[in-house]
């Protein structure tokens, strides 16, 4: 039997925000997706990282089992993660038998075949994140379709995953009340399994990243989103999510 | 009045048993930290005259130094912050954060001392001691030239020959709860047990001993007198409770200026006090608090007269009034009371500050609540400390305290020879040169065969590094035990020691500096290839490394293992060797500030560490090396084994507020689950810092941006400002956690 083994781009300890409680992040080499924003482009290409069995990322993340006492655990970031899908699904497996859950934070960028499937049934929720409100905005600033996207979300919400949102917000581009209007109308069927709609302030850290890996940086001359906003949509969005799930009563 | 009303009574009203007091009447309190109270108008307004003048010792370095009159129980009037205003009185001179001189474990010293402050030691003081051999003295008409040459070439430093030792702590709970009349008795009738003995040369020094300790018992009583108490009968409520102690413990520090004079223990037994009050009406939280808040103010007033020298092994200005709260009782009850809480609450009342050093004894069974109060004080004034109870408590039992930053004793029943480290950083540089010291070229150790340059082989240098730590123990275990026999003979502890049982067991507490870059060093060797590259002088002064190697602090068990072997070793090394007074040998991984001090006396290592740049502090991995995670970093340094490593293991960390977490109650969590897990795996000693690199680098650049700016260091706490540039750099340098 062949040996499976996934691509790893690197590992944080101490991830306190990807997920609930202490989590240990791994992720995964290599994204469908070329979002104009993403943060992490050297993540992106499938050629680059490192390869680990399963074995090898268990025995790394069974160190910190001690930190996850409230409710932390592992979470599959990236790059795209489900792009290594059939890998995940054994990794959860063996993780399990630890004693020891994983959140998967996902675009769904990646159609969801049988694998795909497997590997979100094994894990314990699902962070997804919705980059734009509709396909053509897909298209044009995340380089895919909504659809797989929305595909997953779908899938999580019939399967009654424990799921979490998150919306990266963008100056020029989302940040406005307006372009949440259009996340909530896009969403408000689904959101009623949605546990945390949480959004994102766009930054710059990640602009070295593209100078080191030689790609062009879309955005360059785009300024980090500033807390006062960032925290006023998040309000604007809360009160949204509320009306919703109150009309539903 | 009946000093014991409504405690339970058992085995404390026998005999001199402060653990079994505690144990029959303490109140677990389980819940949060809601019940607790701001400062009252009379804390703001003695506290607002504190810090005008702190704000004065600040700009002058000293606010005053009385150069007459040499420190002792009795030699200065009554002392007030505000005659009117104090709840609980006294201070080490007659005015607040005066200093006075204290020659006794050093004249020299004294001298230098005032001098640096622009003051001359008086003629007075010069004379009272021109006929009197001091510890130094001492010291000094014993030690041989292999360990004057040790000693200078910095292989062994820091030690306590010129200062007076300090980490012993005297039980001043049995003042309150005893009253000094009973505690003379029982120390009179140790003493006539002991005369009807057989006068060995053990004996006759115990006797003596207890003359001094007698005669200063009685001084206590006079110094409590000239404040109006009467200390001879126990202490009858809560207020009284603290005064009573306090005393003990002023009385401790008007005598002694050891390095480190730790309080104890004191928050669960003195609570009993409170909650006797508090239940007969006579004490609601508002006074509880202010008691609490007054006896913090004198404790953060506590000075001793430094060298400049001498701030470069402890900057910072410490004291370590090391205060030990919570942990758990033997029979599993959380030790936390209300005022665990009310201490913290001190740092919020009066602001963040480095002393009295809060050290709370974290358990994994602590009350949760306690557990994220303890963390959000963390978060919001880098304060306070943890040490592992679940991993002391089977060693020490509960009733122990810290002296210092990380030395564990059982109170009254412990005590400690503290003595400073040795640089086994330097250790493996001499065993390459052949003894030779790699920065004079003077030969220091035993000469050995020198490597040759090229590529250094694993397994030679690691025997001959065996064997220079063999020579290194075998000399700094013979040192120690000339140090403290002097230190008993010329300076010994009369009031501490009167305060602990008599027939006291006692710990020699070893240490090493340069932990973290011999474990690199020796992981660069075996791992990559480390030429060694030989000066005109024909001395191994630079290193050229090829290829990676691991790094400790990256929870990679290939260099992980070599640093527990390093420990395990040298402190094995060091028990092959009698002590004085059959003391037990034990072993520290804590440089307190004197990484810097240490890194200058070295010459550069095979972990690309180049001449003359600091060490990683205690048991710290290497600035910028521990690359894979806050967690991977805490998990090297939990592997270490305690067992032999029983005076502490010292790791300062610092997080960035970001990383915890977006808001307060995550940040709160995390920390949490950091403290549990890094404690569940038996590691000992975490400081905390929850702040921004960005902020000391302001901090540094305009001191006055943040005049109060508290930061944990290794061990204890220090104001920031008050950290020379150089030792500012290096605290800056360090691995700040932080997001991607």
């Amino acid at each position: 039997m062949r040996k499976l083994t996934a691509r790893i781009h690197s590992f944080e300890s101490f991830a306190t925000l990807d997920g609930p409680g202490t989590r240990y992040a791994i992720f995964f080499q290599g994204c469908p997706y070329r979002c104009a924003y993403c943060h992490n482009p050297d993540t992106q290409v499938f050629a680059g990282g490192k390869e680990y069995t399963v074995d090898e990322i268990v025995a790394k993340a069974v160190r910190f089992k001690p930190y996850f006492r409230s409710g932390g655990g592992v979470t599959l970031s990236g790059g795209e993660p489900l792009a290594q899908a059939e890998y995940i699904a054994a990794l959860e497996a063996k993780l399990r038998e630890k004693g020891i859950g994983c959140a998967i934070d996902t675009s769904g960028a990646v159609p969801l075949g049988s694998n795909v499937r497997a590997a979100i049934d094994g894990s314990e929720m699902l962070i997804l994140d919705i980059k734009m409100p509709d396909d053509e905005r897909y298209r044009r600033h995340i380089g895919g379709s909504i659809d797989t996207a929305l595909a997953t979300l779908d899938y999580a919400v019939k399967t009654g995953k424990r799921l979490w949102l998150r919306t990266v917000i963008v100056p020029g581009i989302n940040d406005s009340e307006a372009a949440i209007d259009e996340y909530v109308s896009l969403l408000k069927d689904r959101l009623c399994g949605v546990e945390k709609y949480e959004l994102l302030a766009f930054h710059t850290l990640g602009f070295e990243k593209y100078a080191k890996a030689g790609i062009v940086n879309p955005l360059e001359h785009t300024e980090a989103l500033d807390k006062e906003t960032l925290a006023r949509l998040q309000r604007y969005l809360d009160n949204a999510v509320e009306q919703i799930a109150a009309a539903r009563k | 009045m009946d000093a014991w009303r409504g405690f339970t009574h058992g085995n404390w009203n026998d005999a001199i048993d402060v653990r079994n007091f505690i144990n029959l009447n303490y109140t677990p309190y389980e819940g949060d930290a809601s019940f607790l109270s701001g400062a009252t108008e009379r804390t703001k307004q003695v506290y607002a005259e504190v810090e005008e003048l702190l704000k004065q010792e600040r700009e002058k370095g000293v606010v005053d130094i009385d150069v007459d009159n040499v420190a002792s129980i009795l030699s200065f009037a009554p002392g007030y912050v505000d005659k009117d205003k104090d709840i609980i009185v006294g201070l080490q001179t007659d005015k607040p954060l005066k200093r006075a001189v204290n020659p006794f474990a050093g004249i020299r010293n004294a001298s230098q001392a005032c001098e640096a402050y622009g003051y001359k030691m008086s003629d007075r003081v010069w004379e009272q001691f021109k006929f009197r051999t001091t510890h130094n003295d001492g010291v000094f008409h014993v030690y041989s030239k292999e360990m004057r040459a040790a000693r200078h070439a910095g292989v062994i430093t820091g030690l306590p020959d010129a200062y007076a030792r300090g980490r012993i702590i005297g039980d001043y709970r049995r003042i309150a709860l005893y009253g000094m009349d009973r505690l003379i008795a029982e120390k009179q009738r140790d003493r006539e047990l002991l005369q009807s003995k057989v006068m060995t040369e053990e004996h006759i020094r115990l006797i003596e001993e207890l003359y001094k300790q007698l005669d200063f018992m009685e001084r206590l009583k006079k110094m409590a007198a000239q404040y109006g108490y009467d200390i001879s009968r126990p202490a009858e409520n809560a207020q009284e409770a603290v005064q009573w102690l306090y005393f003990g413990y002023l009385g401790a520090i008007k005598e002694q200026n050891g390095a480190a004079n730790s309080i104890g223990r004191i928050s669960t037994f003195l609570d009993i006090y409170f909650e006797r009050d508090i239940r007969e009406g006579v004490l609601d939280e508002t006074g509880a608090q202010e008691i609490i808040d007054d006896f913090i103010i004198k404790l953060r007033l506590v000075r001793h007269l430094r060298t400049p020298d001498y701030n470069d092994i402890f900057a910072g200005d410490p004291t370590w009034v090391t205060m030990s709260e919570s942990g758990m009782s033997e029979d599993g009850r959380p030790m936390v009371t209300r005022n665990a809480y009310r201490v913290l609450n001190t740092l919020y009342n009066l602001g963040s500050s480095a002393e009295p050093n809060i050290t709370v004894l974290w358990s994994e069974r602590l009350p949760e609540p306690y557990k994220r109060f303890c963390a959000k004080v963390s978060i919001d004034t880098d304060s306070i400390q943890y040490e592992n109870d679940d991993l002391m408590r089977p060693l020490y039992g509960d009733d122990y305290a810290i002296a210092c930053c990380v030395s564990a004793m059982k109170v009254g029943k412990q005590m400690q020879f503290f003595g400073a480290r040795c640089n086994l950083a330097k250790v493996l540089l001499m065993a390459l040169n052949g003894g030779r010291d790699e920065i004079s070229g003077e030969q220091v150790g035993p000469k050995g065969e020198a490597f040759d340059e090229g590529v250094l082989d694993y397994d030679k240098v690691m025997d001959a590094f065996k064997k220079y730590c063999s020579w290194m123990a075998e000399l700094y275990v013979n040192t120690m035990n000339i140090i403290h026999y002097m230190h008993d003979k010329y300076a010994y502890e009369r009031l501490m020691m009167s305060l602990h049982d008599t027939d006291v067991e006692r710990l020699m507490a070893f240490g090493v500096s340069g932990f973290s870059v011999l474990a690199d060093s020796l992981s660069a060797i075996k791992y990559a290839k480390v030429k060694a590259v030989k000066d005109e002088r024909g001395i191994i002064s630079d290193f050229v490394t090829e290829g990676d190697f691991p790094k400790y602090g990256n929870d990679d068990d290939r260099v992980d293992d070599i640093a527990k072997w390093i420990v395990e070793y040298f402190y094995s090394e060091l028990s092959k060797h009698e002590t004085y007074r059959g003391a037990v040998t034990t072993l520290s991984i804590l440089t307190i500030t004197s990484n810097v001090m240490y890194g200058r006396k070295t010459g550069s290592t095979p972990d690309g560490r180049k001449k003359g740049e600091p060490f990683a502090p205690g048991a710290n991995p290497m600035h910028g090396r521990d690359v894979s995670g806050a967690l991977a970093s805490l998990n090297s340094v939990a592997k270490l084994r305690y067992t032999c490593c029983r005076d502490g293991i010292s790791n300062t960390f610092s997080v960035t507020p970001e990383v915890l977490g977006r808001c307060e109650d995550d940040r709160v969590s995390r920390l949490v689950d950091m403290l549990d897990g890094y404690f569940v795996q038996d590691a000992h000693h975490l400081n905390v810092n929850v702040l921004n690199r960005q902020k000391l680098i302001d901090a540094m650049n305009d001191p006055n941006l943040y005049p109060n700016l508290t930061i944990r260091v290794s061990g204890y706490a220090v104001n920031f400002n008050k950290l020379s540039k150089q030792q500012q750099q290096e605290v800056i340098n360090r691995t700040f956690h932080a997001s991607i």
